[in-house]
Parts: C-alpha cells; structure tokens; sequence
C-alpha cells in the first residue's frame, strides 16, 4: 500500500517535471457557470428590428457627417452626435470582402460544417456601413468581391435576425 | 513627479498547453523566482498590477484569490480587465505620477487547458447582436481582414504560409513558447485545417497556460534592481469604433495613431530606421503584415516584399515577433506583457538563439478585443 502511494507520487513529481508540487495538482474539477441575461437592446437596434418585421433594412443617418450606421446607431463615434435619423437603406448592395467559412464557432467550440459556406461584408444602396451576412452562392469558388447581392427574407417574418435569412446575387 | 521609468525585471513561465499547477501556483512561482533573481522582496515593490479576466478565471473579482500570490497582501493592488500591456502602462503611469517608485505587473492565463478561447472571445462580442448573430467573431474578423489585405496587394496564401513558418522557426527556438512543431513548412501550413480562408489551423496562434512578471521602476530606483534597465520612452493607447463594418481593417487607424503616439513621445522620426525589433501581439499571423504597416514600420502593401527578402526574420532589417510571438504562446492576458518582456530580453542580450544583433530600440504592441479593437504600442530603449 505504502509503495503504490510512492509510486504514485513519483509518476505526479515526473509528470509535474519539477519536485515540490503537490501530488494531485494535475486534477481538474467541472466549474460550470450559467447566467441568462435580458438585456435592452436599446433603441437603435430596436427600429432595426421592427424593420425587419416589415422587411425593411433600416439605418440611421448622422446629422454631421451624414454617415449611414446600419445597424443604426444613436450616437456617431466620430461626430459625437446623437442621431435620431432612422432611413430605410436599399436591399441590394455590392459584396465588397468576404471569407468562405469551413467551421461555425458554437459556445466557442469549433465545429465543422457540412458544405462551405460565405460570410460577407454588403455595401447597400444608400449605407455607409458593411453589413455582415451569409451569401448564399450555388459554388462557394464562383465567389468575388464587387458581386451584387439581394437580401432573401423569411416568408413570415417576426422582427428577429434571422428574418433576413441570407444574401443572394442579384 | 517621476521623469522615466525603466524595466528592471522580468520573467515568464515555460507556457503549456496543460500546465501542471493551477494559476495561483504559477504565479506564485513565477514571482518568487524573479523575487530571488534580482535579490529583492515584496517590500520592495510599491504597487501592485494584476492582468487577468474574471471570465477566464471563471469567477468575479477574481484577484481575491491571486491578489496574496504575488506578494501584495496589506499592499497597494489593483487589476486590469485586459491585456497584461494595458497593465505595464497603468503601472507606468502610477510611477511617473510620483506616488509610487516601483510596480510589479503579472498577467496571466490558463487559455491552454481551462476553457475554450473562442468562448471567452465570443463575451466580448455585441450580446444584443453579433452573438446571436453567430457570424462575426475573432476568427472570422481576421478573415475578412488577411483577405481584404491579400486582395489589394497580391499577397497569396503562399506568403501568408511563408510568414506562419518564420513565427514557427522563431518559436521553436524560443524556450518558453508551447507550440513546437518540427520542421515547419509552406506545404504542412496550407495543408492545415481550413477554418474561415485565409485563415487555417497552422495561422492561429497558440492560445496557452502561462504568466509573465515585469518590475517597473523609477529612474531613481532602478539602479537598485538591475544595472541593465530597458526605458519606456513612448507610449500610446487608441481604441477603434466596435462595428467592424464600420472600420477600416487595412488602414487600422487607432493602430496607427497609437504608434504615432508612442514615437513622438520617444523622439522617433523614421520608425522605420530608427527601431531595431518589434514585438507585435498576432492571434493570427495574417495579423502580422497589417499591424506592422500600420505601426509604420513598412510601407503600405509590401507584404509580398517582406516574405520574400525575409526582412522580418531574425536576421533581417526589421525583424517582426523573434520571439516567435503569440504563434508560440498566447496566454490571454500576458500575451502583451510577454512582447514587453521578450523586447526587455533583446534589449539586454539575453534572448538567446532568437537574439537579434545589436538591439537598441525596440517597439511593443498589444491588442484586446475583437479585430484588434483596443492597441497599446511601447517603444523601449536600451
């Protein structure tokens, strides 16, 4: 019994690669932390959303620089001035960078997925902010900046994210 | 009022990617032994500066546990919420306000083996928008980036690999980073997993368990620690707007305008000529190209160049991470005070097979939230 206590120890001191640790230092314990939060998600994003519902894609324009914000903002960073100007943007844009995407980051694991997929940054009529979206491109090679792309909504839509389901070409 | 604060000491930790000891542990350690290098207690440290993230510890307030470990119990601490170079500057700050002579910085992570990098990642993100979303993230944004950098000047997956096996080659010479990979190659880095192209396995960096300590003092008491002092002479710290669709991720102009900062506070003219070495904190070597040319370190668009005629290997004329940079350890947190304390290294001579010849000047970045949001840029002296 007292030898298998010191063989143990001897494989942890090894294992630890350094004398003085503690044995069983290596353990591990599960911590598991859950929080649900109900966050505002304030009203800038809130006119973004009811437009959706509507199947609208809304901005806000700043007053000074007269900057399009999609989403919109209610402050400019740059102007430091509010903004109360909600203006609906063109649903059509021009992809203007893109990445083609072999994994989805869920819960911070990385998973692969089963076909590759777009992300892209969209130029709409009428915005100053790339907005970011999937393109949905029957060949992810066929892919290419300074493409048209048109926004394709869910038949019935509920002012949620993914009411705006994707972007196509145009 | 202090007038200049040197770097008097500084260690780090062998980083693993399972470390044996918990992260109070390895402080602990890791603070006792530069303690005993530089012949000194934790009476001789005025204030305190932890670098850690409550999410990464997987608590809140998290120093009441790590606070003892370094020595401050019943002394001046504080801590920040971000990259351990933010920390240095904090420190930095207290001692040229004159109330304090000498600070103690310690950044930490267990980023290895204790929880998913990507997850901590996603917290930072818009709860209200990008996370629901589940499109934009740390992966993704630097996607968007290499390929917007790629695309306007002709810099091919090729280079971009080239660049991944210099940080790999300076890694394996680097006896603290975690990441060893023998033999690295172009051909083992594009054959690597695709995550989001251009971005594949071999381009991330190596998020690892590991700490690292530096020791800030006045001028007027760093005689009394080292006779070997590496000067902070420049320091900037810019923030960029948060959407990404509302930045300019090639012109990175916070980065930009922090470099600036930082050279005009050290009376520097041509970064370029006038600094020896950088040390750019990378969580993707695609990073490397963009954060340099805004640093001013090279011009606009030479990427391509710089692969090719190795200007930022070890023995080039502008040599980029030596270190091997993040690409060989990144522990959350200490990731930018390991830049600090790598630069310190070189500065003194004592960087081993990665030394770059005759180091004088050296210029030190950190970053913290998604794309690079938030840069903090040090130029130190020798």
């Amino acid at each position: 019994m007292l030898a298998m206590y010191f063989l143990i120890l001897y494989i942890t001191v090894q294992c630890t690669g350094k004398e003085g640790f503690m044995a069983g230092e290596t353990v591990k314990a599960m911590v598991p932390i859950t929080f649900m939060y109900k966050n505002r998600v304030g009203q800038a994003l809130q006119v973004y959303l009811n437009g959706l519902k509507e199947k609208k894609i809304m901005g806000a324009r700043c007053p000074t620089c007269k900057k399009v914000y999609v989403p919109p903002k209610t402050v400019c960073a740059r102007c430091r001035k509010p903004i109360d100007k909600w203006v609906e943007v063109g649903q059509e844009g021009i992809l203007k960078n893109f990445t083609v995407s072999y994994v989805n980051i869920v819960n911070g694991e990385i998973l692969d997925v089963q076909e590759p997929y777009v992300i892209g940054l969209i130029k709409l009529k009428g915005a100053s902010s790339l907005l970011s979206g999937i393109v949905k491109i029957p060949s992810v090679d066929k892919v290419k900046t300074g493409m048209k792309v048109k926004a394709v909504w869910k038949e019935t839509t509920q002012g949620e994210y993914s009411d705006l389901v994707y972007f196509e070409p145009a | 009022m202090n007038e200049r604060v040197a770097i008097v000491g500084y260690k780090q930790t062998k980083h693993t990617f399972d470390s044996p000891v918990a992260r109070e542990r390895m402080i602990y350690e890791l603070v006792k032994a530069l303690f005993a290098e530089l012949g000194i207690t934790r009476d001789d440290i005025d204030t305190f500066i932890l670098a850690s993230n409550d999410f990464t510890d997987g608590r809140t307030i998290s120093e009441v546990f790590t606070v003892p470990r370094i020595g401050a119990y019943m002394k001046d601490e504080t801590k920040v919420e971000s990259d351990g170079l933010s920390a240095a500057l904090y420190a930095y700050m207290r001692i040229l306000s004159g109330l304090y002579e000498t600070a103690l910085v310690v950044g930490f992570s267990m980023a290895g083996s204790e929880f998913r990098a990507p997850l901590i990642q996603s917290y930072t993100l818009d709860p209200v928008y990008e996370r629901p979303r589940g499109i934009i993230n740390y992966y993704s944004i630097a996607a968007l980036q290499a390929n917007a950098y790629m695309r306007k000047y002709k810099f091919t997956e090729e280079d971009l690999a080239q660049l991944t096996v210099k940080n790999l080659e300076n890694a394996n010479n680097n006896p603290y980073a975690a990441r060893k990979e023998e033999n690295p190659s172009i051909d083992k880095v594009l054959g690597s997993k695709p995550l989001y192209l251009p971005i594949r396995q071999a381009h991330v960096s190596a998020y690892a368990d590991g700490a690292c300590a530096v020791i800030l003092s006045s001028k007027k008491m760093a005689k009394k620690f080292t006779n070997k002092p590496v000067w902070i002479d420049g320091v900037g710290h810019f923030m960029d707007t948060y959407y990404i669709g509302d930045r300019d991720l090639l012109a990175m102009e916070h980065l930009s305008a922090a470099a600036k900062k930082a050279y005009k506070m050290a009376g520097i003219k041509n970064p370029k000529k006038e600094i020896d070495l950088a040390e750019i904190h990378t969580n993707f070597s695609s990073e490397e190209p963009v954060f340099a040319e805004a640093m001013g370190l090279f011009k606009p668009g030479s990427g391509k160049d710089v692969v090719k005629n190795g200007e930022s290997r070890i023995d080039g004329a502008l040599p980029i991470n030596p270190s091997g940079g993040p690409l060989g350890a990144n522990p959350i947190n200490a990731t930018g005070l390991i830049r600090l304390a790598e630069a310190s290294a070189q500065l003194r001579n004592e960087a081993g097979k990665n030394q770059v010849k005759g180091a004088k000047t050296a210029v030190v970045h950190a970053q913290d939230g998604p794309g690079a949001q938030l840069n903090t840029v040090f130029v130190v002296r020798r």
